[in-house]
């Protein structure tokens, strides 16, 4: 009994320890480096705040969070919990919004046409997901999906074709697109470390929605779904009077 | 209650990382060491390099003017201090000033840093140095500020006999 008691404790504090420290964190380090890229030249730091397209498909994607189970805005914000509490709340909910803007922001071409071809491409998915039907495991493995393609299409395709430093043939290829496109497919040439810096980036991102799975206190084996619920205020009663 | 100490501190913590990536948006420094400096400004312990700034003012001082800014370039890095500035400023000045004409290229970054001099400083900017002429930051805005206008006066020949400050 007292083993269970114990057990149990832990597994609150864990929890706890997850959803008020560690997630809000990850959240904001996403937003810190979302925005990151590193200069060409001399390797300088060039922060890009998230363009107004960003917000409106993180918007889309929380939309999607709730729709497919992977948050339950009514258990992180309710009558029944502490201020203290709806606050946190509300604050990692925020974290989470921009974390998502930023993630964006790290694979989406900062301007020109692919600018706007990957932004177009990303509002399309997300709003015909809108009417699709997702539980948070098949909405977690399309988000790696999605933000894996745009990573190799932009840092992998795109900058290598204007990569200074590449081979004749990517050069002339590059210069090829920009002239056909009448400059259109023109992207700023960035070093290397931001595609490692987007990298990691990318996977804090889906790294924190994994470990919203840990924050679920329902039996592994009977939830089909994940899904982000706090230790309820019952419980955290029942575990600091223990 | 050891529950409401998570809380209280995740919220602490992760606040005031969030202020740091707002603040990290807003000044968008280029390099770890501007991260370190911009910190150091806000925290209030910033301070210029003493040494490099007396380099630079006895370069100032044997008319080596580009040399001499940067050196209070490097003493300064965050632009941070009114009395540099000033003297940053005050090299501009010296540097394109001219008994027929002013270049009014370095007369316009004089009076860019004398404003940042001025919006540095909570009072008047008063530098007590025998070597200069001009000793308020105000006095010389309006000298550079005149050194970039046209007027009549530019055509008379009298303007040859005026001294630099």
């Amino acid at each position: 009994m007292n083993k269970d008691l114990a057990a149990d404790r832990n597994r609150l504090r864990n929890q706890a320890l997850l959803s008020f420290v560690v997630l809000p964190m990850i959240f904001l380090t996403v937003a810190l480096l979302g925005g990151l890229r590193v200069n060409v030249e001399g390797g300088a730091f060039v922060f890009i705040p998230p363009p107004l397209v960003t917000l409106v498909l993180a918007v889309l994607l929380l939309l999607l969070f709730v729709r497919g189970g992977l948050l339950q805005p009514r258990a992180w914000v309710a009558n029944h919990n502490t201020p203290l509490t709806n606050s946190i709340n509300i604050w990692t909910l925020i974290a989470l919004f921009f974390a998502s803007a930023q993630a964006f922001n790290s694979v989406l071409p900062e301007r020109g046409l692919l600018h706007w071809l990957f932004s177009f491409f990303f509002l399309w998915t997300l709003w015909n997901n809108q009417f699709s039907q997702f539980d948070a495991r098949r909405l977690l493995r399309s988000l790696v999906v999605l933000f894996g393609t745009a990573f190799v299409l932009k840092h992998v395709l795109v900058a290598s074709l204007y990569a200074p430093e590449g081979t004749w043939l990517q050069r002339l290829t590059g210069t090829l697109v920009q002239g056909v496109t009448l400059g259109t497919l023109d992207a700023p040439a960035f070093g290397p470390a931001t595609g490692y810096i987007s990298f990691f980036t990318l996977a804090l991102y889906i790294t924190g929605l994994l470990l919203i799975t840990f924050g679920s206190n329902q039996p592994a084996d009977t939830s089909q779904s994940l899904v982000l619920t706090r230790p309820t205020e019952a419980e955290i009663l029942i575990v600091d009077s223990a | 209650m050891q529950h409401k100490v998570v809380q209280v501190s995740g919220l602490v913590l992760s606040v005031a990382y969030a202020a740091l990536i707002v603040w990290i948006y807003a000044t968008e420094p280029r390099t770890f060491r501007e991260v370190a400096t911009g910190a150091q400004v806000a925290a209030g312990t910033y301070q210029v390099d003493q040494e490099k700034f007396n380099s630079g003012l006895s370069l100032f001082r044997r008319e080596q003017f580009r040399a001499a800014r940067d050196e209070w370039q490097r003493a300064d890095p965050a632009q941070s201090d009114a009395r540099t500035q000033f003297y940053i400023a005050y090299s501009f000045y010296r540097e394109g000033w001219g008994r027929v004409y002013n270049d009014d290229n370095l007369f316009r970054q004089g009076l860019e840093k004398a404003n940042s001099a001025i919006g540095l400083s909570p009072q008047p900017l008063t530098i007590d140095d025998p070597y200069l002429q001009i000793h308020t930051a105000a006095e010389l805005k309006t000298e550079l500020e005149q050194g970039t206008e046209r007027s009549w006066g530019d055509v008379n020949p009298l303007k040859v006999l005026r001294t630099r400050k």
